[in-house]
């Protein structure tokens, strides 16, 4: 092993030191209200709590997840997650396909009809008015069906169709596979690397929207996640009435502490299922935007 | 210019005898009857896009009327460029316009950089497992909503409660409600965006650097460039033309400046520096119900986002030779 110059001793210092930064940077908030959320109400009011829990309690946290009305909006929310992204990743996908075969007539037409779609767009009030004309308004459809197809999430999976060596469809076409067979057998599975990322994409788009469901919903008996957590975290006059606290349990338990708790415990499904997809989306990317 | 990969010897052959113009269309015939199947796989997408897509922007038109919305778009009045004649002489439109640019000016300013920076850095590192430490982290926070993201600063900027006044406090400054103080409300709009996208917008640059020949460091190492030369001769511009592309589509989206995150961080104090085009649009269109005062609001931001990425990418081709087409 060569010993290495000074000013290349000098850059690793500054490059280690400054990524170093960023992951902290990156952790603090969360670190800092997930010590607050399993912190006792007097150590979070007298600003003892720092990077670790003080006087450490479930209290809040237990309060969160046996909330009846937290409950109903997870479960919107899981609904909503699960059935927009396997919807999702269906209809993208089976539009991606044939957009990936360039050398087809017309094919090239269909694909400026998607792309201009992300450099023009009707926005908020025409969206809004179709939803309300279409019947949707107060239906979780209203929530999905317009999220369908993300044209950005189809070229991931299109440039990665088009990525793979044309030899192996073409062996297949000469053993005399249909174009079905090719995409049931051949294509989808060694595509597993796009789909885990683009189904990664959708759910978190689906789990984490809050403008639409704000647009579209007024039932309170529909508020997926999100709406309930703008409520309880942000809020703050009228926070108070949300909570219904009983008496007996506000020793222990504070506005402030049930809100860090719900911020915590709605951000747990994204990091349970990140660390698994992770490796393939950075796979999924790296091939899906080599032509951009 | 041959379209067709899979000749079929047969029909060719009888139509190479007819005129060229003759058979290219038989021969296009035929490649989509035997690909019928893949024509058909095109409908749903096609019908998701002509009912979630284009029937917005044809209902774009209700900016040219006075939309009722008990008479729909046929029996509505039509009023020419009136909504526009009031959107440039309101007195709104001074305010929202100078606090939408300022806010994405700051963004791209401040935001725009950073992620490249951060790849460049990331390419510096040898230990793979440091490396894959800070990736998974600094892609973290894009996967927090925004109403989560919104509540963890306002939990840590809190003027009673927030560590980010114990710490003022703690250094003998006075405690600071960052979230309605129209000195600091844009910055606080610009550090949030920073600390939810900047890591994950690094992922583009990794790819690109990933991407570059690995034989390019190599001649330069031979040659005896150091990792600072190496940085500035081969990373930098081996990804120049990614970075021009993410620029052209971000300058696009320069009257874009958050509508979803403003909402959820600001409130009426902070009007005077946080209304933005998108928040404006929401309160105007959907707090008053003036659709169509609002929908001509929301044509004029995609209409100039439309233009600047056309000439983005103009200047882009006759500069550098690469478009994002």
């Amino acid at each position: 092993m060569r010993t290495k110059s000074v000013t290349d001793r000098m850059l690793d210092v500054f490059v280690y030191g400054l990524l170093l930064l960023l992951a902290v940077a990156c952790l603090f908030p969360f670190l800092n209200v997930l010590s607050k959320s399993l912190s006792a109400n007097w150590a979070v009011l007298s600003g003892k709590v720092g990077l670790w829990p003080v006087g450490f309690t479930l209290e809040n946290v237990y309060y969160v997840v046996t909330d009846g009305i937290f409950l109903n909006a997870l479960k919107i929310s899981v609904f909503v997650t699960v059935v927009g992204t396997l919807g999702s990743v269906l209809f993208t996908g089976i539009s991606a396909y044939p957009l990936s075969k360039k050398h087809l007539p017309g094919i090239k037409p269909v694909l400026v009809l998607y792309v201009f779609t992300m450099l023009f767009n009707g926005g908020m009030i025409p969206s809004y008015l179709l939803i309300k004309q279409l019947g949707l308004m107060n239906n979780l459809a209203s929530l999905i069906l317009p999220g369908l197809i993300n044209v950005f999430n189809m070229l991931l999976i299109k440039n990665y169709f088009e990525s793979l060596p044309e030899s192996l469809e073409e062996s297949a076409k000469l053993d005399g596979a249909s174009n079905l067979t090719i995409v049931l057998r051949i294509i989808i599975p060694i595509s597993m690397p796009v789909f885990a990322t683009v189904s990664l994409f959708y759910a978190v788009a689906f789990w984490s929207d809050w403008f639409h469901p704000m647009l579209y919903l007024n039932d309170p008996s529909l508020k997926p996640l999100q709406l309930y957590l703008r409520d309880i975290v942000l809020e703050a006059d009228t926070s108070n009435q949300n909570l219904n606290l009983n008496i007996d349990r506000l020793m222990n338990l504070s506005p402030e502490g049930i809100r860090n708790a719900t911020v915590i415990v709605s951000t747990i499904p994204i990091l349970l299922v990140y660390p698994f997809l992770q490796r393939y989306f950075i796979r999924g990317i790296l091939v899906g935007s080599v032509k951009g | 210019m041959n379209p067709n990969p899979h000749p079929n010897p047969g029909r060719a052959a009888t139509a190479a005898a007819d005129t060229p113009v003759r058979a290219r269309r038989w021969r296009r015939l035929s490649i989509v009857r035997r690909n019928y199947d893949l024509y058909l796989l095109l409908i749903p997408g096609l019908a998701f896009l002509l009912l979630f897509k284009y029937a917005p922007i044809y209902g774009l038109v209700i900016a040219f009327q006075d939309f009722n919305i008990f008479k729909g778009i046929g029996g509505s009045e039509w009023v020419g460029m009136q909504q526009f004649h009031r959107l440039f002489t309101s007195h709104d439109f001074g305010t929202v316009m100078r606090n939408t640019l300022l806010i994405s000016l700051y963004k791209i300013v401040l935001l725009f950089p950073l992620p490249i920076l951060i790849a460049v850095l990331l390419n510096e590192v040898a230990r793979m497992w440091f490396k894959r430490a800070v990736q998974t982290i600094i892609y973290l926070p894009h996967f927090l909503s925004w109403v989560v993201v919104a509540g963890l600063f306002v939990n840590i900027l809190s003027p009673s409660t927030g560590i980010v006044n114990h710490i003022i406090q703690f250094f003998g400054g006075h405690p600071v409600s960052f979230l309605m103080d129209n000195h600091f409300f844009r910055s606080v709009i610009v550090a949030t965006a920073g600390w939810k996208e900047v890591g994950w917008n690094a992922i583009v640059f990794i790819a690109a650097i990933a991407g570059l020949d690995p034989e390019l460091y190599e001649a330069a190492r031979l040659d005896g460039a150091n990792r600072i030369q190496q940085m500035f001769k081969i990373t930098l511009p081996g990804i120049a033309s990614t970075i021009m592309l993410m620029l052209i589509l971000r300058i696009g989206g320069v009257l874009e400046a958050g509508t979803e995150q403003i909402l959820l961080l600001y409130n009426p104090t902070v009007y005077e520096s946080g209304d933005v085009l998108g928040t404006y649009i929401y309160r105007v269109g959907l707090g008053s119900m003036e659709y169509s005062y609002s929908t001509a609001v929301g044509l004029f931001e995609s209409a100039v986002g439309f233009a600047l990425v056309l000439s983005g990418n103009f200047v882009s081709r006759r500069i550098t030779g690469k478009s994002i087409w």
